[in-house]
């Protein structure tokens, strides 16, 4: 290093000292319950310590341009590499695709009746717990905060339609094409308790399509009902 | 005599510091994937809230705290180099060496107790990145740790001086690591 780098050191304590006090604000942010304030003392404060660090700790503030270059070059090819995968990972369903893993995982994930939530902060915890209320049916015979609609729009319409025609965005590739709820003929086919169990044990437990997934472990039984309900109610044509 | 590639320099940098930087500057590429990839799954999957809030901040924030301090010591002992005081330089190390140690050691803790809780890696996507990032991480400090040791050995008797700027740059980069991971692992409930 040259004389010159040797009298642009930083005071060192200040630095540290400066540090440990934005390590306080970000413990201290999040407890004001404000979701702003949250993000700028946990992600915010985190670049400036992290800045802090960089210049100061490593020095890069008195490096050569060409280090700086070279990190500069990196973070610009984990940017690139990042929005190329993107699209694919935060979104769950597109025009002609829906990644029904990942879906069946928010579900599973986000309690819908309250005993679930109950499971769900129980230690032992995690989504197993949360799994065994959910696909316990019986248990739990009243579905009240179960939204049927939002389900059957967030989750089914995406092969069988908003409409109920079969005719979702991810349906259209399908062969054979997902039923048609508004069919008449649809309705005289299939039993009730056959559409039950194709919802809950999938398609290919009825000799209907396998591409019709088994929902049983996402939904208990009152709800797979719930649901059946709702599509017999708003689908059905009425003879 | 030391090898040639040691003592000559096409960017005037020294070539011991220009291999760490592209060290640092490779382990972006490897933490900067990880970290991002966590931050748009935690996007996409809002349910990992709820298992983010079963994480003690009290023990990140303690840990954040050892490493900036650790961070502080190499720093000191890098002055120290400088100056030519090789047998602070490695006292320093030797603090930064203890620091690391403390931070696995913390670290240790606070995953037994949550293993124990029944989070394993298995549990969910959050806990898998959870030990995954933070593992990942804990494998840099345990390895930077074994190499101050080598390098306070060599401080101590005042030879290779600027190695301990070099395992500086690397400890600060492991440091920089922490400070993302800590509220994106413990903060963001």
């Amino acid at each position: 290093m040259s004389e010159k780098e040797h009298q642009d050191h930083p005071v060192y304590w200040k630095v540290y000292v400066t540090l440990v006090v934005l390590l306080c604000i970000s413990v201290a942010g999040p407890h004001l319950g404000i979701l702003w304030v949250t993000l700028i003392t946990a992600f915010g404060v985190a670049l400036l310590k992290a800045n802090l660090v960089v210049q100061n700790f490593m020095h890069l503030r008195v490096e050569r341009r060409f280090i700086k270059w070279m990190l500069i070059t990196t973070l610009v090819l984990v940017a690139l590499f990042l929005a190329g995968t993107m699209p694919d990972i935060m979104k769950h369903q597109g025009l002609r695709w829906v990644n029904n893993a990942a879906k069946a995982e928010v579900a599973r994930g986000i309690p819908l009746h309250p005993e679930a939530a109950e499971a769900a902060e129980s230690p032992s915890g995690g989504e197993h717990v949360q799994n065994a209320a959910l696909a316990n049916g019986s248990d739990d015979p009243a579905p009240q905060n179960f939204d049927a609609k939002g389900t059957f729009n967030s989750v089914c319409a995406t092969c069988h339609g908003q409409d109920g025609k079969g005719d979702g965005p991810a349906g259209g590739a399908l062969n054979p094409k997902p039923a048609d709820f508004t069919d008449p003929a649809f309705w005289k086919a299939n039993a009730d308790s056959v559409l039950f169990k194709a919802i809950k044990e999938g398609g290919a437990s009825v000799g209907k399509s396998p591409m019709m997934v088994a929902w049983g472990g996402t939904y208990n039984d009152a709800q797979i009902h719930a649901l059946l309900d709702y599509i017999k109610a708003t689908f059905k044509p009425k003879s | 005599m030391k090898p040639i590639a040691t003592t000559r320099s096409a960017t005037g940098i020294p070539t011991g510091r220009l291999a760490i930087w592209w060290g640092v500057a490779s382990e972006i590429v490897i933490f900067g994937g990880l970290l991002g990839a966590y931050v748009m799954h935690r996007i996409g999957h809002p349910e990992w809230a709820n298992a983010a809030a079963h994480t003690h901040t009290m023990i990140g924030a303690t840990n954040t705290f050892v490493l900036l301090s650790s961070s502080f010591t190499a720093v000191l002992g890098h002055q120290a180099a400088e100056r030519g005081d090789g047998r602070k330089a490695g006292m320093f190390l030797v603090f930064t060496i203890i620091g690391a140690f403390l931070f696995l050691t913390i670290k240790s803790f606070e995953w037994a107790s949550e293993i124990r809780e029944g989070f394993t890696i298995q549990a969910n996507g959050f806990w898998s990145f959870y030990y995954t990032a933070a593992g990942l991480h804990a494998a840099h400090v345990l390895a930077g740790a074994i190499v101050m040791i080598f390098v306070a050995r060599d401080a101590f008797r005042n030879r290779e001086l600027q190695r301990v700027e070099y395992v500086g740059i690397y400890w600060h980069f492991v440091d920089v690591i922490w400070i993302f991971l800590f509220p994106l692992l413990y903060i963001a409930k």
